[in-house]
């Protein structure tokens, strides 16, 4: 690898001053993204910031009031496997589960994958859909956007120079919502998504009160579907179905790339939104791997 | 005992799950440099200007070699068509090609130093579409190299008929007429390309390298750097995969060159983008046309097939001649032509991949004939059984076919994965759809050919099997130690077979072609017959009794059913030498006969090797994801030296079939290669492996392989691709996807064309 | 300029120092000449270098070497004990689970995160958990009967 040179906050707030102290620097923590474009001669920054010897910014917790709070330096295997994000959020682990291997997973983190601004990656599209925002801090102060502001486009946040991605919160979902990520991969299991959906609901008694759909990996960053809309207050017929099936291949902006063309995308994002909304419609919650 | 066919412990197993092996990538010399390349980031580009001088500048660094250091060189090598230089000389012929490269005391010194190379290019028109580059007119790759009356950039045609090709379709019931398109892919080693290598100061150059072609190699280097081979050692260790794409010269040259101006050993491991430059399997188009009658017989087929050698032949030339005569498949048919085309391409090097040749006329004939056997209403095996051939037919080449154990294999799979006859597809749900399919195949090996083997004994009765194979996992050292041992009468334990060293292993066309335990094995045989038959005359007068009396068995010769009159080693020793000390050395050089003319006529193989796959799918009609539920292939070894071994060539074939069939496919976009990393192409990996995978070793001894065995490393690939295509198509009511990789769009985009058209 | 760091390589206490820009698999393949892990692909895909970090799985072609600090490795030369073979390596001889040997050393530290994670794996488990290492010598079947005979009770 070409050269450059390491600093080793312990804190978050050191990490900061660093950042904001040496503008041209990167951060790194678990390295799997910034590492490999550095092989490939990407990008050739001459500071890297390790945030790995950091011990304040992994934690996961819960609160019934403010939901969950992920320090951005948990790694995604952490994630996985977390017991509060598997009994209140299944979803986000389903997505942390399919990401690459498990030693990505033991490595990545999610800040780092947030960071990154990959839109062939799983975890951003269920946390659209969760309505996760992210924290962002500086020397100066902190601030919280919602993710979906956060990732701005292929490989483009809005993250400043001097900023650190320091948490990823997400509100707690009402009562009885539940629901999943699929992943759909054209190649071999170990390819990254050619498209994603995450699709959530709350069902009332047979009545749709609230769906939340998001659609990742087709496009320069993972986008909700406003069609999910239609369903509020509303059974989940099959025509209605078809009608936000059709909405979401509709709304999204495919690019062509090696896992699928455009037209592919598209096509492929009308069928998994209307399979994963008949799921929800027949109340299955079960879901393979 | 007999060793041969039983299960031994495979040679270098404790130092494989030890990670105890020494790769050439962990080898380290005094004062080893490390090399980096500068490569052409142009398909296609004349080299106006290059400037290394900042380059060499840069501390650490100890050579530069470009263009100009070829002075007094052979500056061309090749196996059959020297057409590949050291380093560019006036034009890069694809991305990738080599520019300039550097020596340093570390890889990040060197890598540093690429940078600052200046090179000037004119980019020129590039041939990157292998159709278009055959036609004339089209910008050429090698000026030198093509066959002018071909046109374009085609460099030779081979041919292959018997028959009369137009009488047999005007003959015909039925004709179909398809295109199939096969990409290239990755042989996918996982231990990339690396190579050390060093100057003696007596001016010997020695070199380290996984290759499985050492002796071909070792004169390709000696012509270069115009030294006689006794001044050119290469040294193979255990190889980390090759699968073809460690045949032939690559890196060596350049490394060579590099060591040379340092005056320092210099190390080069290839990064896995530069795997990818550095070879791939041929892509190909194949054209084929089938006449049949309506009770399922084949009557007349003619095949045109193009392989895109990319910018350097290697093999590519002898590939496709030897892919002529198997364009049609191991079938009976009256009235065959069949043609193929080496094509020069601006994309990287081309080369054998396992199934050479075959696997790309394969994908073509074996998913026509389903769709011949859908067409006449027939079961797709009883086509089959109607038409493969059989024990002492004719093949196309006009040889009497031996050892044919083709339905055997496919009996056998068809078996395996239940198949049920012409059945149509079973539906799981409104989009679920499941379906079987077949597919045989037929390869030949290098022919004519030649392998030397050196056997020592020493006094203790243990011995030493000099030999130039390469193991590269197949277990090769393991196999030709079981052969020995039999022949030797001695436990396995006492024979060592040696790693390939040219000072020391005598010449062998390659490990490849599957070819090995074939040839080497029945050199090492032969060569064990001179040491038996000293052995056998000095015990007949030890032991007063006449040659034809004697045998030898646990580790001693003895009169036949008497064990009391008969002689250790050691003594059999005595008895020659007057103590027990000395060696006693027996060799043999097996040159196989034949070959084939420009008709295609002769003897096209020292043996053919014929296999057959079976493959379950599940295919999800809105998505076209492709499940694969089981699969069973079935290789004729025709005696299987290490069934375990065999196996597991079996099921490596089988999986990387499997891998071409749904996944592989290296993609270029003018040239420029697109997905040249693991991130981007991936190969199959233990959840694409389906649960059923059964592979089968039919055994049709043959009378010239040592106790019948025949080659079988690469047997199960080239079926395993039509299998899978056959069991999509059988989903899917006949519609079919005839290029390579079925990937869900193209499955997606046939059901819209097949819905449209009805 | 080098990191001095304690970490604990193969169950021994080591202080070293490493470069900035050094991987793991660099700083223990060339620094402490463990040739055991390989590189393949060098971006994290083939498991070819996998190494343990704290009992579990990572690809040592992506990890700082200066992450080891405080932590455990252990590479394929920690687990023989006493020249004896780990039951893993044992299991792997048995069932002929490599042909090259090229992606084996990391195959069985990646068997040996998945026991770590699961004491008794499943098929299924296995499969998922194994699946990012790439053999293509295509020797998965007998991976899983390795671990079938090692998950056994």
């Amino acid at each position: 690898m070409r050269k450059f040179d390491l600093i080793e906050p312990k804190s978050l707030a050191e990490a900061c001053a660093l950042l904001g102290n040496h503008p041209d620097a990167k951060a790194v923590a678990g390295g799997t993204a910034l590492l490999t474009i550095i092989k490939q001669g990407l990008l050739l920054p001459k500071l890297l910031v390790n945030l790995k010897k950091i011990i304040d910014g992994s934690a996961i917790t819960f609160d019934p009031v403010q939901g969950l709070r992920i320090g951005a330096l948990a790694t995604i295997n952490e994630i996985e496997t977390s017991e509060i994000v598997n009994r209140h959020y299944p979803a986000l682990a389903e997505a942390c589960h399919v990401v690459a291997n498990i030693r990505i997973r033991n490595m990545a983190t999610i800040g780092g994958n947030l960071c990154h601004g990959d839109y062939q990656s799983d975890p951003p599209t269920v946390l659209a859909a969760l309505d996760a925002c992210v924290e962002v801090m500086s020397a100066a102060n902190v601030r919280q956007l919602a993710l979906t502001d956060f990732q701005l486009g292929s490989y483009e946040t809005a993250l400043q120079p001097g900023e650190l991605l320091s948490a990823v919160v997400i509100p707690p979902l009402p009562a009885g919502m539940s629901g999943h990520y699929v992943k759909f991969t054209t190649g071999s299991s170990e390819e990254r998504p050619c498209a994603g959906v995450a699709a959530l609901a709350r069902i009332d008694g047979g009545v749709c009160r609230e769906l939340r759909l998001a659609v990742g990996a087709v496009s320069a960053k993972p986008s909700r579907i406003t069609a999910e809309a239609l369903a509020k207050d509303k059974i989940l017929t099959a025509d209605l179905i078809t009608t936000i099936a059709a909405e979401a291949a509709r709304a999204i902006d495919p690019i062509d790339d090696v896992r699928g063309s455009a037209d592919y995308k598209r096509h492929l994002v009308g069928v998994l939104t209307r399979r994963a909304l008949e799921q929800l419609a027949n109340g299955k919650t079960e879901m393979k791997s | 005992m007999t060793l041969v066919g039983t299960n031994v412990e495979m040679v270098g197993g404790r130092a494989k799950v030890a990670g105890a092996v020494t790769y050439v990538a962990d080898m380290e010399f005094a004062g080893q440099l490390y090399a980096k390349a500068l490569r052409s980031p142009y398909p296609h580009a004349k080299l106006l200007r290059i400037d290394a001088s900042k380059a060499a500048a840069l501390p650490g660094v100890r050579a530069v070699v470009t263009r100009d250091d070829l002075a007094g060189l052979n500056p061309y090598f090749g196996t059959g068509v020297e057409d590949q230089p050291v380093l560019v000389i006036d034009k890069a012929r694809c991305v990738g090609d080599i520019i300039a490269a550097v020596a340093a005391d570390s890889k990040e010194i060197a890598e540093e130093a690429i940078t600052l190379i200046e090179a000037d290019y004119e980019e020129l028109p590039a041939a990157t579409d292998i159709l278009e580059a055959a036609k004339p007119g089209a910008p050429l790759v090698q000026e030198r190299h093509v066959d002018k009356n071909a046109g374009g950039n085609i460099h030779g045609v081979y041919r292959a008929a018997s028959g009369d090709i137009e009488q047999g379709f005007k003959e015909s019931d039925e004709i179909i007429e398809n295109i199939y398109h096969i990409p290239p892919v990755q042989h996918g080693h996982i231990e990339p390309h690396v190579v050390t290598a060093l100057w003696e100061p007596s001016g010997k150059l020695v070199v380290h390298t996984p290759s499985q072609t050492p002796s071909p190699l070792q004169e390709q280097i000696a012509k270069v750097f115009q030294m006689p081979l006794n001044r050119v050692r290469v040294i193979v260790p255990f190889i980390g995969g090759g699968y073809g794409g460690k045949n032939h010269a690559r890196i060596e040259p350049v490394v060579a060159l590099l060591a040379r101006k340092a005056r320092r050993p210099v190390q080069w491991i290839l990064t896995r983008e530069e795997v990818f430059y550095t070879g791939r399997r041929f892509g190909a188009v194949v054209k084929i046309k089938t006449g049949f009658k309506r009770d399922g017989r084949l009557w007349a087929r003619k095949v045109e097939a193009w392989y895109d050698m990319g910018a350097y032949a290697l093999s590519g030339p002898a590939n496709t001649k030897n892919a002529a005569i198997i364009a049609g498949g191991p079938y009976n048919i009256p009235h065959r032509d069949y043609t193929t085309y080496a094509v020069y391409t601006n994309l990287p090097p081309a080369g054998p991949y396992r199934g050479v040749g075959a696997s790309h006329v394969c994908w073509a004939y074996e998913s026509d004939l389903d769709d011949i056997a859908r067409r006449c209403k027939l079961d797709p095996l009883e086509v089959r059984l109607k038409n493969l051939i059989q024990e002492n037919d004719r093949f196309i080449t006009g040889e009497t076919m031996i050892s044919v154990g083709v339905s055997e294999c496919v009996k056998q799979v068809a078996q395996s994965i239940g198949w049920n006859g012409i059945a149509e597809q079973e539906k799981r749900s409104d989009t679920i759809v499941r379906g079987k399919g077949l597919a045989v195949a037929i390869k030949s090996t290098s022919t004519p050919s030649t392998s030397a083997a050196s056997v020592r004994l020493n006094a203790d009765g243990s011995a030493i099997l000099l030999t130039s194979t390469s193991d590269m996992g197949q277990g090769a050292q393991t196999a030709l130690a079981q052969i020995v041992a039999d022949e030797l009468a001695l436990p396995f334990e006492r024979i060592t077979v040696t790693f390939p060293d040219s000072d020391i292993t005598p010449y062998d066309k390659s490990t490849s072609s599957s070819r090995a335990t074939f040839h080497m094995g029945k050199a090492a045989q032969l060569a064990v017959g001179q040491i038996r038959e000293q052995l056998f005359q000095a015990g007949a007068k030890a032991l007063e009794a006449r040659i034809e009396d004697l045998e030898l068995r646990d580790s001693r010769l003895q009169v036949r059913g008497v064990p009391e009159r008969s002689l250790t080693y050691p003594q059999l020793f005595k008895a020659i030498y007057g103590e027990a000390a000395g060696s006693l050395f027996g060799s043999h050089t097996l040159r196989t006969e034949g070959g084939i003319d420009a008709q295609g006529h002769g003897k096209g193989s020292s043996f053919w090797f014929y296999s057959a796959a079976g493959a379950e799918v599940e295919v999800d009609t809105e998505t076209g994801k492709v499940r694969v539920l089981q699969v069973a292939s079935a290789v004729d070894v025709g005696k299987a030296v290490h069934p375990i071994q065999c196996g597991l060539q079996n099921d490596g074939s089988a999986l990387a079939g499997l891998g071409s069939a749904l996944v592989e496919e290296m993609r270029y976009d003018n040239g420029q290669p697109i997905n040249s990393s693991f991130l981007d192409y991936l190969l199959p990996s233990m959840l694409d492996h389906p649960g059923e995978f059964n592979s089968m070793l039919v055994e049709t001894p043959h009378p010239d392989g040592p106790c019948g065995a025949k080659g079988m490393g690469e047997a199960a690939l080239p079926p395993m691709a039509p299998a899978i295509g056959n069991a999509i198509a059988n989903a899917l009511s006949g519609v079919r996807v005839r290029d390579l990789p079925v990937k869900p769009h193209k499955i997606v985009a046939a059901l819209s064309n097949a819905k449209e058209r009805r | 300029m080098k990191l001095a760091i304690a970490t604990t390589i193969n169950g021994q206490r080591e202080e070293i120092a490493v470069h900035p820009n050094q991987t793991l698999l660099e700083f223990l393949r060339d620094e402490l000449k463990l040739k055991g892990a390989v590189e393949g692909c060098s971006v994290g895909v083939c498991g070819s270098c996998t190494v343990l970090i704290d009992g579990k799985p990572v690809s040592s072609c992506l990890t700082l070497a200066s992450n080891i600090e405080g932590k455990s490795v252990t590479t394929i030369e920690g687990l023989s004990q006493n020249g004896e073979l780990d039951p893993v390596q044992q299991a792997f001889l048995k069932h002929q689970a490599f042909q090259c040997g090229f992606c084996t050393t990391g195959m069985i530290m990646a068997v040996k995160g998945l026991l770590n994670a699961h004491k008794q794996p499943s098929e299924e488990q296995a499969r998922d958990y194994l699946s990012g290492n790439l053999c293509r010598c295509g020797t998965y079947k007998e991976v899983l009967a390795a671990v079938k005979e090692l998950a056994r009770p």
